[in-house]
C-alpha cells in the first residue's frame, strides 16, 4: 500500500531517530530529495538526536584512539564532490539515484568502506589488539610501532586474495623498509600439529618468513612482521608440521604477489 | 531560562570549532583528526554503546564510524548541520544497521524483556553535564508517550513499529508522538 504525501511527511521524526524499515527509509528519502519543508524539518531533528546522542557519552576504552589514529594513517580520504552537490545531481528514478550515488547530508550508503581500506584497518587493528598479550610491553609496542612504520611507508602496497583453505591472506609490503606484514582472516583452524608458515618467494627458491600464530576468536590472526622482503618476491603461505620447516613442504594455499 | 540561553553561546562556540576541526580533517590533518576525536569519541563511542549494549561490538562498530568520519571528511557541508550532529548522526546509524543486520527474532525477544521503562534509563545514565541537564528537562515536558517513543526509538534501537507493539499503541499514534515530541525537544534545546 502506498503511503500519501501527508503520511511521508508523518515519517520525518522516525525516520530521523533511524527508527524506519530499510523500504519506508528508502521510501522517505525519495521523497525528502523533492520536499523542501521534510529537509529542514530533518535537519533540526538531527540536531535534535544528536543532543540526544551527546548525553549519551561515555568514555571509550583507551586503545580505541590508538587504532583509529593509525588506521587513519594508512586511509585515503574521499576527494570532495565537485559537481552539484544537491541530491538532484542523479535524476529521481535514475539508475545513479537506485544505486544510492547521490547521497544527502543524511543519507548514506549502508557501507562506505572500500575494501581496501577496511583490510588495512583490520590489520591495524589487530597490530595495536596484540599489545600486553605475551611478551613485555616495551617489546610489543616497539613491534607495533615497526608493523606501524611499514603501513605508513610511502610506498606501502596492499595485496590480498582468497586461499584454499578458506577465507583471506593479506599483504602490506613496502620495498622501502624491505618488509612485509601480513594478516589473514577465515582461515582453517589447523590442530595442534600444524601451523601456517609465511615464505618470500622467487622461482626455485623460497625463504621462511615466520609462522602465522593461531587465529583469536574472531578468525583473524594477528599480523606477522617478516624482514627480507626483496624485489621480485611473492609471499606464500604453507601448512608445515608445527614449529615450521626450512622449507616448504606442501602447496601454498596462498600466493600474493608483490609488485617491484 | 536567562542561565540557559547564556550557556548556549559558548556550546554554539564550541560547535563553530568542532566544524573547523573537520573542515582541517578533510584536508588531511591529522593533528585535526585526534583534536576532533578527543572532543567527540565519547559521544561516538556512547550513543553506540547505548544502542548495543555490548561495549566490545561497540567499541567495533565505533572503530568504523571514526574511520569512515576521516574518509569522508570532505563530504562533510556546515550548511546542513554542525560537525557534531554529522558524526552522531552517522553513529547511531551504524549502531542501527548493526542491531538490524544482526538480530534475529529470538534475540530481540530476549532484549525485549530486558528494557525497562525507558526513561528511567536515560535518566541513570545521562551524565550529569550542562547540556545533559538540559536535555533531561526538556525531556521531562515531554508527554509519557513522546517521551517513550522517543526514548525507545533512539536509544533502545527499534523501529517506530516496534515502538508500537511495545506500549501498545496504534502505529500513526506513535509516528505522529515522535514528530512531535522531537518538535517539542528542538524548541526547548533551542536547537536551529
Amino acid at each position: 500500500m502506498r503511503l500519501r504525501r501527508r503520511d511521508l511527511h508523518a515519517l520525518a521524526g522516525a525516520y530521523a531517530l533511524d527508527a524506519l524499515d530499510d523500504a519506508e527509509r528508502d521510501r522517505f528519502e525519495r521523497h525528502l530529495r523533492r520536499c523542501k519543508a521534510c529537509e529542514n524539518e530533518v535537519r533540526g531533528f538531527a540536531a535534535t538526536a544528536a543532543a540526544l546522542g551527546r548525553a549519551a557519552a561515555a568514555e571509550p576504552p583507551p586503545a580505541l584512539k590508538e587504532r583509529v589514529l593509525a588506521a587513519a594513517t594508512v586511509t585515503r580520504q574521499l576527494p570532495p564532490v565537485t559537481a552539484t552537490p544537491r541530491w538532484r545531481r542523479a535524476a529521481p528514478g535514475s539508475r545513479a539515484a537506485r544505486r544510492g550515488t547521490s547521497r544527502t547530508f543524511w543519507t548514506m550508503p549502508k557501507i562506505a568502506t572500500g575494501i581496501a581500506a577496511v583490510a588495512l584497518a583490520a590489520v591495524v587493528a589487530l597490530a595495536v589488539i596484540t599489545i600486553g598479550t605475551n611478551n613485555s610491553l616495551n617489546t610489543e609496542r616497539a613491534r607495533n610501532q615497526a608493523i606501524a612504520a611499514v603501513l605508513a611507508a610511502p610506498d606501502a602496497q596492499i595485496v590480498s586474495g582468497p586461499t584454499t583453505e578458506g577465507g583471506t591472506a593479506t599483504v602490506v609490503a613496502s620495498h622501502l623498509a624491505g618488509k612485509i606484514v601480513f594478516t589473514s582472516s577465515g582461515l582453517r583452524v589447523l590442530p595442534s600439529s600444524q601451523v601456517y608458515e609465511l615464505w618470500f618467494l622467487r622461482p626455485g627458491k623460497a625463504r621462511a618468513a615466520g609462522l602465522v600464530p593461531p587465529a583469536g576468536v574472531t578468525g583473524s590472526t594477528a599480523p606477522v612482521l617478516a624482514s627480507g622482503l626483496e624485489t621480485g618476491d611473492s609471499v606464500g603461505v604453507t601448512v608445515e608440521p608445527a614449529g615450521g620447516t626450512t622449507a616448504p613442504t606442501t602447496t601454498p594455499i596462498v600466493v600474493l604477489a608483490v609488485q617491484a | 531560562m536567562c542561565a540557559a540561553r547564556s550557556e548556549q553561546e559558548p556550546a554554539e562556540r564550541a560547535d563553530a570549532a568542532l566544524d573547523t576541526l573537520l573542515t582541517h580533517v578533510a584536508k588531511g590533518d591529522q593533528g585535526a583528526f585526534e583534536a576532533l576525536y578527543d572532543q567527540l569519541a565519547a559521544s561516538v563511542y556512547g550513543v553506540i554503546r547505548k544502542v548495543l549494549r555490548n561495549p566490545s561490538q561497540a567499541e567495533e562498530v565505533a572503530q568504523e564510524v571514526l574511520l569512515e568520519v576521516w574518509r569522508t571528511a570532505s563530504r562533510f557541508d556546515p550548511a546542513r548541520g554542525s560537525a557534531a550532529t554529522w558524526m552522531l548522526t552517522i553513529a547511531h546509524r551504524r549502531a542501527i544497521d548493526r542491531v538490524r543486520t544482526e538480530e534475529a527474532a529470538a534475540a530481540r525477544e530476549q532484549r525485549t524483556a530486558q528494557v525497562p521503562t525507558a526513561t528511567d534509563e536515560v535518566a541513570e545514565s545521562v551524565e550529569a553535564s550542562m547540556d545533559a541537564e538540559r536535555l533531561r528537562r526538556c525531556l521531562a515536558g515531554l508527554t509519557e508517550l513522546q517521551r517513550e517513543s522517543i526514548t525507545l526509538a533512539y536509544y533502545g534501537g527499534y523501529s517506530y513499529a516496534q515502538v508500537a507493539a511495545l506500549l501498545d499503541t496504534a502505529l500513526g499514534t506513535i509516528k505522529t508522538r515522535i514528530r512531535d515530541g522531537l518538535t517539542r525537544l528542538r524548541a526547548c534545546l533551542g536547537v536551529s
